[in-house]
């Protein structure tokens, strides 16, 4: 009698164990969880702020920048050649997920990737993981877009005098949304 | 109840407590380890942020101070793979609990700025600066970080002013301790570093292109360059230099096919060979070729500003 009572003992600790065990495991586990999720946060919010921060600096990058007499001016024939396979070939070195080019003055029906005649817009580079995204998608799939107005600049000739011709346009540069990834 | 019956409850409860105890505070040790990597990793990522409004853009250069609220062992590490590269930046703190120091977070490879530094700086405040670099166009602006103070002495006056002008208070001239880290210019007693200039004709500054010597070798410079010069590792500099000279090459890519659509609306120019030319002298460049590169750069800069439709 005095034995079983004492094995129910050991039975009732056991289980008490194991119930307290179980509880710390699931406690920890939801810590880790909310851990990891700032974590997400915190590293989708510093992409945002090296996206919006890329912006500028991206404008007045010599591979696109009209000289170095104006910010926020992009050269057209800068913008023409990244788009025929220069832009892919930097790969890594852009600080982003896309970056892309309107001419958004006159206002346009549809866009016209360039080179085209009369066209409106430059891919200059899409990361290979986001390619199948359509053109003048915003804030879809997992890239996030962020976006500031410039100059679209190119040096002219006419009637035997040379000017610098702009147009206003805008920079779009898409970050990755690493939350989204994630889940 | 009989007494061995309660003394053998006891000893079980005591020893599963004492193994469930530990185990948390192992738990708590590793998911504080890995929250200190997190942190550590996240840091440097915001270094390499917070460095982006020091881009020089059309000013002569600019500077800043990054703090952390504890010691901190930042990492450079250039590497370069033929092309672009990087600088991988990695950040550890100093911990009053546990390990002091542990391994540094995940690091942040970053392609499109190069940052000239030691290989391990140690600090809570960094001094961050930066300055354009053209050959003989824009190529990018630089980025140059201490973790110490430095003494320059016989600077010229050009040099002094650049300091003064930026307000770079890492940079002291004069009497300086023993203790800080001496750049002479020229010549100078106890000199951790020496800068020689050897530039002649049309330039600001004899220390326009030179060398700086130093214990752990000599490495050339030209422009802004020095400042790299100065403050870098041997092997960061010269890693630096080679992923700048990439990237001149690069942009003489693009120039040379910008002359082509130039051509094509009656706005040419004669620098499409030049410019092929020079992308092919440069891309394969080490920091030994600078100062011939230098008087290429310079007579191509002179051929430009004779068109009326500049490249750049």
């Amino acid at each position: 009698m005095v034995r079983e009572r004492g094995q129910m003992k050991i039975m009732q600790m056991l289980f008490m164990i194991v119930g307290v065990f179980f509880f710390f495991v699931l406690a920890g586990l939801f810590f880790l969880g909310i851990m990891f999720k700032d974590v997400r946060g915190g590293a989708d919010e510093l992409a945002r702020e090296q996206a919006i921060s890329s912006l500028e600096i991206l404008a007045a990058m010599p591979e696109l920048s009209y000289g170095d007499r104006e910010a926020m001016s992009l050269d057209e024939d800068k913008l023409r050649v990244m788009v025929e396979g220069y832009g892919a070939s930097y790969g890594n070195f852009w600080p982003i997920a896309s970056l892309e080019v309107y001419k958004i003055y006159p206002a346009f029906d549809s866009v016209v990737p360039c080179p085209a005649a009369n066209c409106n817009y430059y891919n200059i580079y899409t990361d290979p993981r986001y390619e199948n995204l359509q053109v003048g998608d915003s804030g879809q799939g997992n890239i996030e877009k962020v976006s500031s107005y410039v100059s679209i600049c190119k040096r002219i000739r006419e009637l035997g005098s040379v000017y610098d011709r702009c147009e206003v346009g805008k920079i779009v540069v898409g970050m990755e949304e690493i939350s989204e990834v994630g889940e | 109840m009989k007494r061995g019956q309660f003394s053998f409850v006891w000893i079980f409860a005591i020893l599963a407590g004492g193994a469930i105890l530990a185990l948390a505070i192992y738990g708590a040790v590793q998911a504080g380890g890995t929250l200190r990597h997190v942190s550590d990793s996240e840091a440097a990522k915001n270094f390499a942020i917070l460095t982006d409004p020091l881009h020089a853009g059309f000013a002569e250069g600019s500077f800043g101070k990054i703090s952390f609220r504890q010691e901190t062992r930042l990492n450079n590490f250039c590497f370069n793979d033929g092309k672009f590269g990087a600088n991988e930046l990695s950040v550890a703190t100093r911990s009053g609990v546990g390990e002091e120091w542990i391994l540094p977070g995940e690091p942040t490879s970053v392609y499109n700025k190069y940052i000239f530094s030691k290989g391990e700086n140690v600090g809570f405040d960094y001094g961050v600066f930066s300055k354009p670099f053209e050959f003989p166009y824009e190529v990018s602006d630089l980025i140059f970080l201490m973790d110490g103070e430095y003494c320059f002495l016989n600077a010229p006056e050009v040099v002094e002013n650049e300091v003064l002008d930026l307000g770079i208070d890492n940079i002291l001239f004069g009497n300086c301790s023993s203790e800080i880290e001496r750049v002479c210019f020229g010549s100078g007693e106890d000199c951790d570093s020496i800068v020689y200039g050897s530039c002649s004709g049309g330039c600001d500054s004899i220390y326009d292109e030179g060398v700086v010597s130093k214990a752990s070798g000599e490495l050339r410079y030209v422009g802004n360059l020095m400042w790299g010069a100065i403050f870098s590792d041997n092997g960061v500099y010269e890693c630096n230099v080679e992923r700048l000279m990439y990237r001149t090459k690069s942009i003489a890519d693009v120039f040379a096919s910008k002359t082509d659509l130039m051509d094509a609306r009656d706005c040419g120019t004669n620098l499409k060979g030049d410019l092929i030319v020079w992308g092919g002298l440069a891309g394969n460049a080490t920091s030994g070729d600078l100062t011939s590169l230098a008087n290429i750069a310079e007579t191509m800069d002179r051929k430009n500003n004779l068109e009326d439709c500049k490249i750049w």
